[in-house]
């Protein structure tokens, strides 16, 4: 049951988008957190994660999304995530602290447009 | 025969009858024969000498052939003009001659008196009346000869010439049987062109040993087998003896042009006596010196395949015979190559199947699926039916059942793209009904000649319900959990190829616990000459009376909805939805990848349950995040398995995880989060570590207050 994500890079300016769609989890994490570093180029200054399509994150996600930004932040690079408010994914994010370690934003729009 | 002066035959007479007719002097040589006869005659003639001179009717003289005395005679191969001499008076004159004094005769033969013979007799060799030589006996001293002597001699020449004229008759004979001996050589030649076993031969390996065979057979050095590409309309040099280069260069001759492109066109033999006075267009023929050449279509049911070609280093015209002879093992070698590419194709075709054929079925948690190929009975060759299953997101399964009509590699080889292209597609995330579109839109440009059909089904046992998709095929029987079936109302839309333009539609259809999806070709249930519905009901009544995913598919492999050996390719694909109790007990292999399943067996048992989505977001990943810990805990990977159970009572949900290995604590700097996530999830966590493994045991109140 592999391949339960998709992953979808774009750029907005100087902000690498990865859309991340379907269920992390300890199966598939290391594909996704391969295919999720592999957008971040040295020209980005901000990495935003969307995780407003993911159905099912659990530690392995979290842990994956944690190392990713402390590999970020060792290039003086940002992490920001999406997520929808009130979802499942939201509460993860509380009970794991991620949502103090970054920058959360309800829509993608709003994460681009730096609110 | 006789003594012509009547009376009673004399003692000698009767001897040297007996003498002559002797048995076994049958079973001598000619020469043995008339050497014996010589010897008899001189011994009861009392004569010193004899000889047989043959006449040569060409030359117009007699030779010496045997001899007694005057064996010179025979050795300097004596030759006397008919008419002249001696002998050339008695073949001349058919008659007796008597010469009793050398001396005084017109003698020819110079060793007659060199020999110092006094006294002569000759008689003809007479058959039928016709003279085919002299018979004569001498003395060296004078001698009268009486009649009784003639008489003899003449019995003598009678047996000679009977002799001879057998021995004549058998030498025919021999050639004639050396000639139906060849015959038989070359029957046997065709018999090892036409060989049944070559036909297991590698393709290859049949044309190169075939070749080998016709080369012989026709003392021809070259021969070779162009086989005709029909979708280029070129001839492709296939297998070479002699002009091996040809096959190498990868020689291709146009239909219609030069030697072999003529044979194919014109489907008749060519001769070319001299390459340097035809139209050859493959210049390695001119390059290695072969001076004629003769060629035949291979055909195969009127139909051309290719070209058989001879050729020689020598000026040579090929004959009538030599044309027939090739043209016949043409035929054997076309057959053969039929066989053979039919044989080869096959094992393509098999090899195809095996490796597209999911086997073992993927068994995703909850839900019982069985699925079976069948090649078809009659004919030889596989068709283009497929049948697949693969997971999607979200716990949901792809099933597809597909046909492309035609048989052989190309349908199987369309068939093996279209199975690629669809999990390619779902797997990129299409909806249904556009992973058909793409699939239409891929195999436009393909210009199947074929039609294809397909069902694609998207089944998803959480929410207990199926999407389906039909490109011309036959719908889904869908049989409930109480046993009724019926096939799913799916509007048609065209089969696969058929319109650029063609919108594919989804349907939706409840799939509860319980019920079974089945999907077929038209194998499984078509039979020649009945209505495709009659089929259709048989199946529907098998459905309803066999609910086992295996059995049903069994049973319908086995042809029982075709009533005996489908005569077509069958494929049949049956998955139910299964039910979950309030209490399941269930075991994982300690894989990262079992987590997906178990995921998704525990949402549905917890929506059957009524919990809200966010208690069965809770639940689910407090559980993932226990059997997370087992999978990492396994002794080693894939050796081992966890537990787990659930329970529902009253509200009240409990799930244990167990496994049999060790608590680690957390390794690594993104670890260990786990054990905080489940606390925070669920109302109670009890960790029990143990000497035999880990049990992690949670409880949570459904319709109470979130965590």
């Amino acid at each position: 049951m592999t391949t339960m994500a998709t992953v979808r890079g774009e750029t907005r300016g100087d902000v690498s988008v990865a859309r991340v769609e379907g269920e992390i989890d300890a199966a598939n994490v290391l594909e996704v957190g391969a295919r999720i570093r592999s957008l971040v180029t040295n020209r980005s200054m901000r990495l935003v994660i969307d995780l407003s399509q993911v159905t099912y994150l659990d530690s392995a996600g979290i842990n994956v999304i944690f190392a990713i930004g402390e590999e970020l932040r060792s290039h003086q690079q940002t992490l920001d995530l999406v997520v929808a408010e009130g979802s499942p994914i939201a509460r993860m994010l509380a009970i794991t602290s991620l949502d103090r370690a970054h920058l959360t934003h309800p829509s993608l729009a709003d994460a681009i447009a730096g609110d | 025969m006789f003594p012509a002066n009547g009376g009673a035959p004399s003692p000698r007479l009767i001897e040297a009858l007996l003498r002559v007719s002797d048995a076994a002097l049958a079973t001598l040589s000619v020469d043995d024969l008339l050497r014996v006869l010589l010897d008899r005659f001189a011994e009861i003639l009392d004569t010193d000498t004899a000889a047989v001179l043959m006449l040569d009717e060409a030359a117009g003289e007699l030779v010496a052939r045997a001899a007694k005395g005057i064996e010179e005679e025979v050795e300097q191969g004596v030759r006397i003009p008919v008419g002249k001499g001696f002998a050339g008076r008695v073949a001349a004159e058919r008659r007796p001659v008597v010469i009793e004094d050398i001396d005084h005769a017109d003698i020819f033969n110079p060793i007659l008196r060199e020999k110092g013979i006094r006294s002569l007799l000759g008689v003809p060799l007479l058959v039928e009346g016709e003279v085919i030589g002299v018979l004569h006996v001498g003395t060296l001293v004078p001698r009268q000869f009486t009649a009784e002597d003639r008489d003899l001699l003449r019995l003598a020449a009678d047996r000679a010439a009977l002799a001879i004229a057998h021995g004549r008759a058998y030498e025919a004979e021999q050639q004639a049987r050396e000639e139906a001996r060849k015959a038989l050589l070359r029957l046997s030649a065709l018999q090892r062109v036409s060989d049944a076993a070559l036909a297991y031969l590698p393709l290859d390996d049949l044309l190169g040993e075939l070749l080998d065979r016709i080369a012989e057979i026709l003392r021809t050095d070259t021969a070779a087998i162009l086989m005709l590409d029909e979708h280029a309309g070129e001839l492709v040099a296939r297998a070479a003896k002699g002009i091996e280069e040809e096959v190498e260069a990868g020689v291709r001759i146009p239909l219609g042009k030069g030697f072999a492109g003529r044979i194919a066109a014109e489907r008749r033999p060519v001769v070319i006596d001299d390459v340097d006075h035809a139209d050859i267009l493959n210049p390695i023929l001119r390059d290695k010196g072969i001076r004629s050449l003769l060629g035949v279509p291979l055909l195969v049911e009127g139909r051309v395949i290719g070209v058989l070609h001879v050729g020689t280093l020598r000026p040579r015209q090929f004959t009538a015979g030599d044309r027939d002879l090739l043209r016949l093992a043409a035929d054997r070698a076309a057959l053969a190559i039929e066989n053979a590419r039919m044989f080869e194709q096959q094992r393509i075709v098999d090899a195809l199947q095996r490796t597209l054929m999911p086997d073992p079925l993927p068994a995703p948690p909850g839900l019982e699926l069985a699925a079976r190929f069948v090649p078809s009975a009659v004919g030889g060759t596989i068709g283009g039916d497929w049948y697949d299953v693969f997971p999607l997101n979200g716990g949901r399964v792809a099933l597809v059942v597909g046909d492309v009509m035609g048989r052989g590699v190309s349908a199987a080889t369309l068939m093996a793209q279209l199975r690629t292209a669809t999990r390619a597609y779902a797997l990129e995330g299409h909806r249904p009904g556009d992973v058909l579109e793409q699939l239409n839109r891929l195999i436009e440009p393909l210009r199947p000649t074929t039609l294809t059909t397909m069902v694609y089904v998207v089944l998803d046992p959480e929410r207990e319900s199926a999407t389906i998709v039909s490109a011309g095929h036959i719908p889904p029987l869908l049989v409930s959990g109480e046993g009724k079936a019926g096939y799913v109302a799916v509007e048609g839309d065209p089969p696969l190829g058929v319109s650029r333009v063609a919108t594919y539609h989804e349907h939706e259809v409840a799939v509860p616990a319980g019920a079974m999806l089945v999907l077929v070709t038209d194998g499984a249930v078509e039979v020649r000459g009945e209505p495709l519905d009659v089929g259709l009901e048989r199946l529907r009544v098998m459905a309803e009376q066999e609910r086992d995913v295996a059995r049903l598919c069994s049973a319908v492999a086995r042809g029982d909805a075709t009533r005996g050996p489908s005569e077509d390719d069958l494929a049949i694909l049956a998955a139910r939805v299964a039910y979950l109790p309030d209490r399941f007990h269930s075991s994982w292999p300690a894989d990262a990848e079992a987590l997906g399943g178990l995921r998704h067996v525990l949402r549905r048992w917890l929506l059957r349950l009524g919990a809200g989505p966010d208690e069965v977001y809770d639940i689910t990943v407090a559980v993932q995040e226990a059997s997370a810990n087992a999978v990492e805990h396994a002794y080693s990977v894939g050796a081992a398995a966890f537990d787990v159970e659930a329970m529902h009572n009253r509200g009240v949900v409990t799930i244990m995880v167990r496994d049999r290995g060790h608590w680690r604590p957390p390794r690594g700097e993104h670890r260990g989060r786990g054990l905080p996530i489940m606390e925070a999830l669920m109302e109670s966590v009890e960790v029990e570590r143990g000497e035999t493994g880990t049990t992690i045991l949670m409880r949570r109140t459904l319709g109470g207050a979130a965590a």
